[in-house]
């Protein structure tokens, strides 16, 4: 009898007992590299015996075995750490201390690594057939947004493209692995915590009532695997190619996430205290302006009296220079101070020889970069996880985690009351500090500067951005729950059983509110919507192994997979607010009622046979069949298999002990199949019963009229035919290790397929009074390649130095849309500039207009006189080269301007031909350095900010005005570099007026043609630089009974290389619902920070 | 025999797990959306016909046909290019589409066929003078139209416009006839219908005063239809209380829709026009104050707010007795009988506060196009009255541009039938309306 440990239920408090001491056997010693550098946390353990212990910063590990389980025999000891090799040593069990010391080899190829594969299934890194990237705890807690989990995965892995939606606090991060394979709902990967799968959705509260703003108003949206504490994690493990992810069927078509979280270890109880300070300042913003005041045709504009408003042309900055002395405001910088994030975890970890636990809880406390109280994220989390052995052949384990989060959000983005909008407008000269008018006490913008008694309800035409900052009335709120409970049967010496039964639950309260005299709803509006989710999740399976020679191996693993996934939304609009406060519908005239229910079942079973050949050869094969609740009634079960291959060619070569000039190499062959679920409901054709539209701008009526009700058909055809998405991968990949393992090099391969993608197929509504139709109908293609080279080149004790580097090329390609050539993505942008799918460019590109150009054989009547103009013909009269034109120079009418080109086309693309990331560490002593950079290359964003704020006269660059121009030399080279036409070399700017007119029409952002101000979005980030310095002196633990105190100072977002004239090539419109990641409409700017922490540890 | 125990329970447990959920699947909220109806009434049906129709002829539209025929003036963001007629596939707002899907014909037909085997014939011609109304505006705007293979999938053809229009006539005929019905089994819109309250007789009017409009859409280029024009309105709307119209309760998506356009969505985009305001001005019009609330000048920069028409519950006019007398006086003045026009000319005139005349010859038509152009304001039929007429006789808003003659098909349209041509290669004017060399009154046409 020594430890014992107790549950008290109810409580789940641990109480630890101390240990008798007794004719016990005590095993200690010390672990080191080769080098002689200590390996902290390198686990010793006895074999088959459930006993032992992490070692602590210095190596050194101490454990107890109890007397009654010492009886003389001899075991194992096997000392293991990720990154080198294990090593193990017969110990004979006698009372009395052992004293074991252990120097491990470096493997830094990880290649005994466990690496999780997914609904219980797990390997060895050397046998892997398929590319699955790991991110460990250490990196994660470097990451550059420790808030959310989803960042932690930037640029650590090739083609895994990370973007967040802005620098604001509760911004969504959208991941996107191996490019985009599906064209409706979203192209995010399934995240697993623990074997459970867990949700991941960002909706946007305007977005759930189909709301008279276009998509990208309203305030950020949070992507709710954010809700995991990273701190908690241990390591995640990206499953990115369908031979993969195929065990996950028809979830699995965007690659699968999955997290382990952290866990306790036998041996003494371990202590974490992490603290972290963060400083966050805006990157970049716009620069404007500060010469030109309100007006037109260099005529001020002085709206004086009381009531007056600002109105037709007179709103933009093309007033006369302002006289000397006039102050003026920097409306870009003026509404950002300091943001500052704490960020507190501490956890306790620990456990005798048949119980382990750990317990954390994490505080992180977020103030955002914009002026005012409503700008802020708050999480707070508990976690509980343990595991118990009843006996030699079950342990029973258990999941806990509780998370409460809680934002205030600011108005953003496409919507008259969003904050840079309204601020980027405004006029150098307008105070927009003062946001409240000192007589009346009422809300003042740069358009009504002087608002009148009984204006309370009057639209400002734009929000004064403090006014929009200070406006409380944003907010979520959420409480959820995951967990599970988790057996582990081994009922005989070939046969382990698996069975996780988790649970995830959250309820997300939310609200949206306009004050009266928001201009994006002058009476007043108030958004209720409560999400509330719950997903059930039932996996179960049984793994035989059997070893028929010393040189063949074999497990067969058979599953079964429950999974349960519910969601109600109910949210309700109020608008036209009664008293001016408080936000609450009850407060509201009049209220629209919107309600959305879902229910999705998943059957499934999986079958998975492995063979390991003389310690060479590894091969899988598998078959997940799924039944969805959402399949077409006429074929309810569908097959993913897979297969993969790997082989170890250096250990047929003789090279096992992975010494010399090629010290390892691997060869893979991977094929898979995953699928995607059709949209919940997609099978049902029904009416509807609520918003008609009346047109694009927002106007619009209800189905009913006057209390009597009505319905109309629904605009999309049901498909009871419908089956899952299907991807078909094929992937080939080397792995290398050259010079006793210092350098590793990884090259992969994939070509997949992406067929039966489900799309609302555009029908002809005169054919079949439907707009669209759900169909299987497309087909994109994603192939590429993916390059990790990591080399380190010193290993020693005092100094180490590692660089790595990895490269993602991604070709993304719609080849079918079954005959549509386009499909545009309802919501994602404008107009102007709206994401789609087009056949043969790609998935989330934008479409728009051009200005007309030569060479694409145009015969348009662009002068409207009634004559078709042959285009080509004209590009001939250049004055400077006439008789030619080059393709695709712009064209240039009499007068010196262009003119649009009426016709619908792909005008930029935000997918990244190529990502590159790097990274190194360099450490003496106990001084670590560390450095991360970020490169996407080959973006091409529409910069709407640009536009309209050319249009309304306050961008820098409208100082042009001063300045006679032509097109091709003056203006848009960079996107026109070449012009042609009649009108070629003409000075169509002679006056500032000239200017000023192009921009008001046709050259602004108001005008039809988006291309202008398409842009290249590549840039290269430095995303980190960090130094730490880890404590671990003897007087540490003497005095303060500390093993270690870690302490680090980092810079994130230093520097951004990059020709993008917007704030940040970045920054999203929409989050991580959006398939269109490239449009830009007075988004929010992205931020740097200045990161302190300090880590106390016993 | 443990070890087995233990596999049997195992294996029990997969197999219960399994069996224990043979409805998993299916059934209840898994398969049947809980969110969307499935089982409706015809009067369902007809509301939601009746907010569409609203919606096509109030909406946006109305406002297009009000910047071309500067009515209003086009201030603001995508307004501006618009009023400068930088038309393409997008700028018709799906409102092609909307002929046809969700409360368009696929719903008429659906109430139609329902009424038909309800043997509901009220209802039935109520359907059609719906679908009259509806497919003959989408006549006027895209000229050939896809009609007769419409709803019967495929690749349907575009029927000729003048074949469309006949078309309308004949199911504006056949709904006369079966509002006329006196089966007992007939229970027509009732309360659902917010503007006649189920009245056949109105509905009648109705049908008839459309089947006028029609004729006279198609005159420029069949003048025997102001002869039929002449007949029809006769039978039409006669006074206010048989106006077709939207009516509005106020609440929210049940407001006027030019309030919600220049008051909650798009302030500032769409501006009094001094064209139309000089005009009234100089006329001396009763209804200034009704449409303007005060002085127009767009280079004063203080925004000028419209009158009541921007009310949220201002009915906004669909078919009014005053656009049925004034076709009644155009038509008897271009068959000749001015005598009739005046009369009708005069009693339009006293509907609206107007002091009589007697003009004769072209001031008689002049007076009666003015009256019309005033009253049709941000109402569909102006722009094309104007496409017929050229009259007012405008000034385009570019130099050396056309006023549009035409709406592009929507771009959604074009790309799934390949019967829509692309937007280059469509009509400037649709087969109804070639341009006018001159105006009625022997002046160039400007905008044509």
């Amino acid at each position: 009898m020594s430890r014992k440990s107790r549950f008290f239920a109810g409580g789940f408090l641990v109480a630890l007992l101390p240990a008798l001491a007794a004719a016990q056997t005590t095993i200690s010693g010390r672990v080191t590299s080769e080098a002689g550098v200590p390996i902290p946390s390198a686990t010793v353990f006895l074999e088959g015996m459930s006993l032992g212990t992490q070692a602590d910063q210095s190596g050194n590990y101490s454990f107890t075995v109890p007397a009654a389980r010492a009886t003389g025999q001899t075991v194992t000891l096997i000392a293991r750490r990720i990154g080198f090799t294990s090593r193990s040593t017969p110990v004979t069990l006698n009372a009395g201390p052992l004293a074991l010391d252990f120097v491990l080899a470096l493997n830094p190829l990880h290649l005994e690594e466990v690496v999780v594969t997914g609904a219980g299934t797990s390997s060895t890194r050397a046998k892997l057939g398929n590319v699955i990237n790991t991110v460990d705890s250490s990196l994660i807690r470097r990451s550059t947004e420790p808030q959310n989990v989803v960042n932690s995965l930037a640029g650590k892995a090739p083609n895994v493209e990370v973007r967040s939606q802005s620098g604001e606090p509760g911004a969504g991060s959208s991941v996107k692995i191996r490019g985009a394979a599906t064209i409706l709902g979203t192209n995010q990967p399934l995240f697993v915590v623990d074997g459970q799968p867990i949700n991941n959705d960002d909706i946007s509260t305007d977005q759930t009532l189909t709301l008279n703003q276009p998509g990208g108003g309203g305030e950020v949206t949070l992507n709710r695997a954010a809700d995991i504490n990273p701190n908690d994690i241990e390591s995640i493990d990206i499953l990115k190619g369908s031979s993969a992810a195929a065990i996950y069927g028809a979830r699995a078509a965007n690659g699968v996430v999955l997290i382990t979280t952290k866990r306790g270890h036998t041996g003494p109880t371990r202590y974490s205290l992490q603290s972290t300070t963060t400083f966050d300042k805006v990157i970049k913003t716009m620069p404007l302006q500060r010469k030109y005041g309100l007006g037109l045709d260099g005529i001020p504009f002085v709206c004086g009296g009381v009531g007056c408003a600002v109105g037709g042309l007179q709103n933009g900055s093309w007033g006369a220079a302002l006289p000397a002395g006039t102050p003026t405001f920097d409306h870009g910088s003026e509404i950002f101070d300091t943001g500052r994030t704490a960020d507190n975890n501490l956890s306790m970890s620990g456990g005798n020889d048949r119980t382990t636990f750990y317990l954390s809880g994490g505080l992180t406390a977020q103030e955002g970069t914009i002026v005012g109280p409503n700008n802020k994220y708050n999480r707070a989390s508990l976690r509980l996880k343990g595991t118990h052995q009843l006996n030699t052949r079950l342990n029973v384990g258990g999941n806990f985690s509780y998370v409460d989060t809680r934002g205030k959000y600011v108005q953003k983005g496409s919507n008259t009351s969003g904050l840079l909008l309204g601020a980027l407008r405004t006029p150098p000269e307008f105070d927009n500090r003062i946001y409240i008018d000192p007589i009346t006490g009422l809300h003042r913008s740069y358009r009504y500067p002087r608002p009148a008694l009984g204006s309370e309800t009057r639209t400002r035409s734009y929000d004064n951005p403090f006014f929009t900052a200070y406006s409380a009335g944003n907010r979520s709120e959420l409480g959820r729950f995951i967990g599970n409970v988790n057996l582990d049967y081994n009922p005989l010496s070939w046969l382990a059983v698996k069975y996780t039964l988790g649970g995830d639950y959250y309820n997300d309260w939310r609200l949206e509110s306009l004050p009266q005299s928001a201009s994006g709803f002058p009476t007043g509006r108030v958004v209720r919507l409560d999400i509330n989710n719950l997903e059930i999740d039932h996996n179960l399976i049984a793994t035989a192994t059997a070893s028929w020679t010393p040189n063949i191996g074999t497990t067969f693993t058979l599953g079964q997979n429950l999974n349960s996934r519910r969601q109600r939304q109910t949210s309700v609009l109020g608008t036209t607010l009664i008293a001016p406060q408080p936000f609450a519908l009850q407060n509201t005239v009049s209220w629209s009622p919107f309600e959305a229910r879902s229910l999705q079942h998943v059957e499934s079973y999986f079958a998975q046979g492995t063979a390991d050949l003389y310690d060479q050869l590894f091969l899988t094969l598998g078959i997940r069949n799924d039944g969805f609740s959402t399949f077409g009634a006429s074929k309810r079960r569908h097959n993913f298999p897979k297969a993969s291959l790997a082989w170890i060619f250096t250990n047929a070569l003789g090279n096992a002990d992975q010494q010399g000039l090629l010290s390892f190499g691997k060869l893979r062959l991977a094929y898979g199949e995953t699928g995607r679920e059709p949209t919940v409901y997609g099978t049902v054709n029904a009416y509807q019963e609520q918003i008609l539209f009346g047109s694009g701008y927002g106007d619009l009526i209800n189905t009913s009229q006057s209390s009597q009700p009505g319905v109309t058909t629904d605009i999309t055809q049901g498909n009871n035919n419908l089956r899952p998405e299907r991807s078909r991968e094929n992937e080939y990949g080397l792995d290398f290790g050259f010079l006793d393992q210092h350098v590793d090099l990884s090259l992969t391969h994939y070509n997949k397929r992406s067929t039966d993608v489900i799309l609302r197929q555009p029908t002809s509504t005169a054919a079949t009074g439907y707009f669209r139709r759900f169909a299987n109908a497309a087909v994109v293609t994603n192939k590429g390649e993916e390059i990790v080279l990591n080399v380190r080149p010193f290993t020693g004790p005092l100094f180490s130095w590692e660089v790595g580097v990895n490269y993602g090329r991604n070709r993304n390609n719609v080849v079918s849309l079954a005959g549509a050539e386009f499909v545009n993505f309802n919501n994602e942008g404008f107009t102007g500039a709206i994401g789609s799918a087009t056949a043969g460019v790609g998935v989330g590109v934008v479409r728009g207009l051009d200005f007309i150009r030569c060479g694409r054989n145009l015969h348009i009547d662009y002068d409207g006189d009634g004559t078709v103009n042959d285009i080509d013909a004209e590009c001939r009269l250049s004055p400077a080269s006439p008789g030619t034109f080059a393709n695709g120079a712009l064209f240039i009418a009499a007068g010196g301007l262009p003119v649009a080109d009426p016709t619908d086309r792909v005008i930029a693309n935000p997918n990244p031909k190529y990502s590159m990331g790097y990274s190194t560490t360099a450490r003496l002593g106990k001084l670590t350095f560390g450095a991360l950079a970020d490169v996407r290359k080959g973006v091409t964003i529409w910069n709407g900010t640009r536009g309209i704020l050319l249009r309304f006269g306050t961008l820098d660059e409208t100082l042009v005005r001063e300045r006679t121009g032509t097109f091709g030399k003056d203006w848009a080279t960079d996107v026109y570099p070449t012009v042609a036409g009649p009108g070629a070399g003409t000075v169509a700017f002679a006056t500032a007026n000239d200017w000023q007119d192009w921009f008001l029409g046709e050259g602004g952002g108001f005008g039809t043609t988006g291309a202008q101000f398409v842009e290249d979005g590549s840039f290269v980030k430095l995303r980190e630089l960090s130094v730490s310095y880890s404590f671990d002196q003897k007087w540490l633990r003497d005095r303060f009974n500390f093993s270690t105190i870690d302490v680090r100072i980092a810079g994130r977002n230093l520097k951004t290389w990059t020709k993008y004239k917007g704030l940040d090539p970045e920054a999203n419109l929409g989050g991580a619902e959006w398939l269109t990641q490239g449009t830009d409409y007075f988004n929010s700017p992205q931020t740097r920070s200045f990161v302190l922490s300090f880590s106390l540890n016993r | 025999m443990k070890k087995y125990s233990r596999s049997i329970a195992l294996a029990a447990l997969v197999i219960s797990s399994a069996a224990g959920c043979k409805d998993f699947l299916s059934g209840g909220e898994l398969s049947n959306d809980p969110n969307r109806p499935q089982i409706v009434t015809n009067r369902n049906i007809f509301v939601g016909i009746q907010s569409a129709t609203w919606a096509d002829y109030n909406s946006d539209l109305s406002r297009l046909s009000a910047m071309f025929t500067q009515q209003i003036l086009g201030a603001q963001s995508q307004y501006i290019p618009l009023y400068q007629y930088a038309i393409d596939e997008n700028a018709t707002n799906g409102f092609h589409s909307a002929l046809y899907g969700s409360g368009g014909l696929v719903d008429i037909r659906k109430l139609q066929q329902r009424s038909t085997d309800a043997a509901d014939f009220r209802m039935l011609g109520v359907a059609q003078v719906m679908e009259g109304m509806v497919i003959g505006l989408g006549a006027d705007y895209f000229g050939d139209l896809v009609y007769k293979g419409a709803l019967q999938g495929g690749d349907p053809t575009l029927t000729k416009q003048l074949e469309v229009y006949d078309s309308v006539q004949a199911v504006l005929d056949q709904a006369i006839a079966n509002l006329a019905s006196t089966a007992t089994t007939n229970s027509g819109p009732g309360p659902a219908d917010l503007v006649y309250g189920g009245n056949a007789a109105r509905w009648t009017a109705l049908a008839h005063s459309l089947k006028a409009r029609f004729y006279l859409n198609t005159a420029e280029v069949r003048p025997a239809a102001y002869a039929q024009a002449l007949t029809e309105a006769r039978l039409g709307i006669q006074t206010e209380a048989g106006d077709y119209h939207s009516v509005w309760s106020g609440r929210g998506g049940e407001t006027n829709f030019f309030y919600q356009f220049t008051n909650e969505q798009r302030n500032g985009y769409a501006q009094p026009n001094e064209f139309l305001w000089n005009l009234m001005q100089a006329r001396n019009d009763p209804r200034r104050p009704v449409y303007f609330a005060g002085p127009v000048d767009p280079d004063v920069g203080t925004q000028v707010d419209f009158g009541e028409v921007d009310d949220p519950t201002h009915p906004q006019q669909i078919f009014s007795a005053d656009e049925n007398t004034l076709i009644w006086a155009e038509a008897a003045y271009r068959t000749g009988n001015q005598a009739e026009a005046l009369t009708q000319l005069n009693r339009y005139r006293a509907a609206n506060g107007i002091p009589s005349g007697a003009q004769a010859g072209a001031a008689l038509l002049r007076e009666i196009l003015t009256e019309k152009y005033i009253e049709l304001f941000v109402h569909t039929q102006a722009w094309t009255d104007y496409r017929r007429t050229c009259f007012p006789n405008l000034t385009p808003t570019v130099v050396g541009m056309k006023i549009p003659g035409r709406l592009f098909y929507d771009a959604l349209e074009r790309q799934t039938n390949p019967n829509i041509p692309s937007a280059q290669d469509q009509p400037t004017r649709n087969q109804a309306d070639p341009a006018n060399a001159t105006d009625d009154f022997g002046n160039v046409c400007l905008g044509q």
